[in-house]
């Protein structure tokens, strides 16, 4: 079995090369079959374009995209931790 | 087929208020409970730990529409007087843990929150240990004293989810932008290793201004770094799913 570290550098290093994200600066984290993204973008699109690059690179895991759209609003969105 | 409801919990740290703030937070909660269920403080709620200032937090958080659950901070502890700034709090109708635990009704949901203060220490490999001189290991025991009463707590506490309230962090990567240096001086994974094994659904801890907001213990538990100047708002909002 490969080790969750490899499977977290392989995931971030999708975010960065895919031509749809190109996101630098995302954590990756694999804990068991849950894979856990996180990190700030600019825009709600971005975050749902890196969910899908990051769901293909490791389809197997249990996805929480935990990225934050970067809200200057009060009191910015809730967040749903399922 | 089990319905499921949701637990939204305002949260927020160092909110650091004195006399020359009064009722500018209290601005700020205004409407809360449309929000959210309850509201949970990360400690440091004062600057330097007077009674004056305790009593400005208490003002400010006297009788608002949601239930309040508070731990101190380093901060609060600064003047000696931690246990008559905890009373403030109480007499205007805040909870106030000290490493033990409450059950809470949120909309037929019961949701424990147990927590404390918290202590340093550092993390795994890289931490302060239980030997040699009688200060390194009195810092050391008092973090462990710390762990093992909210092991207790969890334990002990019988509710549809749990959230643990600290001031200090669990893990380190919420640490992240803060100097690596102080890092034992930030928090202890003995934190961590104590929720990890009793269980629980959510930690918030504040205390690393420069800190980031989010982050997982090694047992996969997720951790929040609710700072005041880390979240930028007044307050986040996490909601759990509550299975009835
Ligand atoms: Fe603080
Ligand atoms: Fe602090």
């Amino acid at each position: 079995m490969e080790a969750p570290q490899y499977v977290a550098a392989r995931i971030q290093q999708a975010l960065a090369e895919d031509a749809r994200t190109h996101e630098l600066g995302i954590h990756v984290d694999v804990r068991g079959d849950q894979l856990f993204l996180r990190g700030q973008v600019s825009g709600n699109d971005q975050r749902v374009r890196l969910g899908e690059v990051a769901h293909e690179a490791a389809p197997d895991l249990r996805m929480h995209n935990e990225i934050k759209v970067v809200v200057v609003n009060e009191p910015g969105e809730d967040e749903h931790l399922d | 087929m089990s319905t499921l409801t949701e637990v939204r919990i305002a949260a927020v740290g160092d909110i650091h208020l004195g006399e020359d703030v009064r009722g500018e937070y209290r601005k700020r909660l205004e409407g809360i409970e449309e929000r959210a269920d309850v509201l949970m403080l990360a400690g440091d709620l004062t600057r330097h730990g007077t009674l004056e200032e305790g009593r400005v937090v208490a003002d400010e958080l006297r009788d608002l529409p949601v239930p309040v659950v508070a731990v101190l901070g380093n901060h609060d502890y600064h003047s000696d007087l931690q246990h008559e700034i905890a009373s403030e709090l109480r007499d205007a109708g805040v909870t106030v843990l000290d490493d033990d635990g409450v059950v809470i009704e949120c909309g037929g949901s019961k949701l424990g929150v147990v927590g404390g203060k918290g202590f340093g220490g550092g993390f795994a490999g890289k931490c302060a240990s239980e030997f040699g001189e009688r200060e390194i290991k009195d810092f050391v025991a008092h973090t462990r004293y710390i762990a093992e009463s909210w092991k207790i707590a969890l334990k002990e506490t019988q509710a549809d989810r749990r959230v643990v309230l600290s001031h200090y962090s669990p893990i380190k990567e919420t640490l992240e932008g803060e100097p690596l240096e102080i890092y034992p001086f930030l928090g202890s994974y003995l934190l961590a290793e104590a929720v990890d094994t009793a269980g629980a659904d959510l930690i918030l801890h504040g205390h690393a201004h420069k800190g980031t907001e989010k982050g997982l213990t090694p047992g996969g538990i997720r951790v929040r770094n609710v700072a005041l100047p880390v979240l930028g708002k007044a307050y986040a909002v996490y909601c759990l799913e509550c299975g009835e």
